[in-house]
């Protein structure tokens, strides 16, 4: 294990000062819907290049921790995921805030994202080198299929049945494709408009498709926006904590699935949750809970998508290949820095590393009074604001969020019209999470099954390409596993309960 | 009962136009892809076009076949003046910004979205205290993203 030394030079108290400052920024950042965890880091890196290399990863580490916690407050509280990797915590994260228990969902959300941030950055420390292999053993095809088994995933867990979870997948993966052709630079479904050109900004539909569907509901009652069936109860920190150590194996577990899916470049905090979420409902004793309000659900999110943040640096530093988009955005400035990734980063400047390691782990302790106290008033926040001030002001943040994006007022028309679909489909029971999902993985699933293809028809062996590795093979397994367990487990429930009737 | 039973029925009938919709999607993005010369643009999208036309297909038959009671979650006293007025307001806003710039419209959207959003009565005290906070929110968010994150926030042709 690295030396005390490095634990030491990452305690100073410039580095304390500047990593709780991180952490306030991009929590406050990625609570924003719009402003994304790569957003946060980008805006704020240009604060670290006058800073020594160390300090300023450091400081990198605590906004990208701090945004990617972040979004799960508007995820509880508006049931709009703050950036794309809480998309899975709106599952039970809402349902939880409309039954009166959004301060114990989000300090379960802030107790699971230190447990997930620890595990990451354990990983990190210990095993980032032999891990890093696993990123190189995926080709094309297996980002294909893993797009896929993503997609497969969120479609079998959303609300409505699973075709419609499938279809609305698969309008996802079409908006993915407007605009100019990234392989190619063909003009796609733009229909003549200019507008169109630059394709549909994930985060721009991520806003409109849960947000506005969300006011145009709230405007249209004069209902609460959340039940409040309780005084403020302060953080119900030792209630919160109670139940994270009931789910204590469920929370490692969702931790080492964020980890694992965090290395694999362009896979990302919203795959890690998924999956980890659907894992947490598997093994789960109150499986019939979930999408309802259930605190596991919530935890296993949280914890695996705080997880991809050591588990995305593992390539970025040992590969140089980035593992999730905010750590592209701290590769660019670590060459600013004059530092080179790659695999003798760990040899060559190995104080640098595990001095930002243990930063990290500094950032993920000091995410705790920083989550609950900001959760807090945030809950507050949205409990006791009138109605009247709620909606404007809500609107009013996806409008300017949406347009900080690429400083564009199309992509505010585009996200509100896509609200209004979205809207529309959820009516019609075709939930937004597959449509969503289907844009972020577009990109990697068209890249992945172009490349594919275009080998495979070179060397005559199409078929072979896509079904003939053993790691596609594997995530085929999976997801024939997440379209047909819902039918296995009600057929073999029914088995065992005409078995019981019988006796 | 019997209300139910319409609910379902009217629910079955509208997955089945919502399918068809979709399928009419895929047709006409099949035949977009026509106009692509390069084989890496539109082989993707076919096939993902093919894929939707299927499953769309099968949600036809499969609503058919096993006609399935839905739960709907409209809720039948809910006011569809405000959310049309909701939208409208928020695109208006859009329209407006390019020519009015950042600040007008958006104390403008702010208030009237206030006012569509407002179920408790226009007392005098809301009437001066909630504009008031309107200006203070959008006057905070202009400083927070023009100012502070450096986005260049809209100015408006008739201004410059």
């Amino acid at each position: 294990m690295p030396g005390i030394e490095f634990l030491l030079g990452a305690l100073t108290p410039l580095n304390i000062l500047l990593a709780l400052s991180g952490v306030v920024a991009g929590t406050v950042i990625g609570s924003l819907p719009g402003l994304t965890a790569t957003m946060a880091v980008a805006v704020l890196v240009p604060i670290t290049f006058s800073m020594e290399p160390t300090t300023a990863l450091i400081m990198m580490g605590a906004i990208y921790t701090g945004a990617i916690y972040g979004g799960a407050y508007s995820a509880i509280l508006l049931n709009t995921p703050g950036t794309p990797s809480a998309i899975a915590t709106t599952f039970d994260g809402f349902p939880m805030a409309r039954k009166g228990q959004g301060d114990l969902a989000i300090t379960l959300a802030c107790i699971a994202s230190v447990t997930g941030g620890l595990v990451g950055a354990t990983f990190l420390l210990m095993l980032a080198p032999p891990l890093a292999e696993i990123a190189l053993a995926f080709g094309p095809v297996e980002y294909f299929w893993l797009a896929i088994f993503g997609l497969t995933l969120i479609s079998a867990l959303s609300k409505g049945n699973l075709l419609k979870g499938l279809i609305g997948a698969c309008f996802g993966l079409l908006l993915a494709c407007v605009g100019i052709a990234e392989i190619s630079a063909d003009i796609r479904f733009t229909f003549g408009s200019q507008v169109l050109l630059g394709g549909i900004e994930t985060v721009t539909a991520l806003i409109g498709l849960y947000c506005i569907p969300v006011l145009i509901d709230l405007v249209a009652t004069p209902d609460r926006h959340l039940k409040v069936t309780h005084k403020p109860r302060g953080f119900r920190f030792i209630e919160a904590l109670g139940l994270a150590w009931k789910s204590k194996f469920s929370l490692i577990r969702s931790s080492v699935v964020g980890t694992l899916v965090g290395i694999l470049p362009g896979a990302g905090g919203s795959i890690a949750g998924l999956v980890a979420y659907s894992e947490a409902r598997r093994t789960s004793k109150n499986k019939e809970n979930f999408g309802k309000g259930e605190p596991e659900g919530v935890m296993a999110t949280e914890s695996a998508n705080n997880a991809t943040v050591g588990g995305g640096f593992i390539p970025t530093l040992v590969l140089g290949i980035p593992g999730t988009p905010p750590d592209a955005v701290i590769l660019g400035a670590l060459l600013v820095q004059g530092i080179r990734t790659g695999p003798t980063l760990f040899t060559e400047k190995g104080s640098i590393v595990f001095t930002f390691i243990y930063g990290l782990y500094l950032a993920t302790f000091l995410m705790l009074p920083v989550g609950l106290v900001i959760g807090r008033y945030a809950y507050q926040t949205i409990i006791t604001v009138p109605k009247a001030m709620l909606v404007p002001t809500v609107a009013f943040m996806t409008m300017i969020g949406t347009y900080a994006i690429r400083n564009s007022i199309s992509d505010v028309m585009i996200m509100i019209i896509l609200g209004v679909i979205g809207w529309i489909l959820n009516r019609f029971g075709f939930s937004p999470s597959p449509i969503v999902l289907g844009l972020i993985l577009g990109r990697i699933a068209e890249q992945g099954f172009v490349q594919a293809w275009t080998i495979g028809a070179a060397t005559g062996e199409l078929w072979k390409m896509f079904f003939g590795r053993p790691i596609s093979l594997a995530i085929i397994a999976f997801i024939l596993l997440s379209l047909f367990y819902p039918i296995i487990r009600s057929r073999f429930s029914k088995t065992i309960g005409e078995a019981g009737n019988v006796e | 009962m019997s209300n139910n039973l319409n609910t379902g029925l009217q629910r079955d009938t509208a997955t089945i136009v919502m399918a068809s919709l979709f399928i009419i999607v895929s047709v006409v993005s099949l035949w977009d892809t026509t106009h692509m010369l390069d084989s890496d643009s539109y082989v993707f999208p076919r096939a993902i076009a093919i894929a939707m036309i299927i499953l769309s297909l099968s949600l036809i038959v499969w609503n058919l076949v096993k006609p399935r009671m839905e739960k709907s979650d409209a809720v039948p006293e809910a006011s569809t003046i405000r959310r049309v007025s909701l939208v409208v307001v928020m695109l208006g806003s859009c329209l407006a910004m390019p020519w009015l710039g950042f600040l007008i419209p958006g104390i403008a959207t702010f208030v009237l979205l206030m006012w569509i959003a407002m179920y408790d009565e226009w007392t005098t005290k809301r009437m001066i205290i909630y504009p008031l906070i309107a200006v203070v929110i959008v006057l905070g968010f202009y400083t927070l993203f023009g100012n502070i994150l450096q986005v260049p926030l809209p100015v408006g042709t008739l201004f410059e």
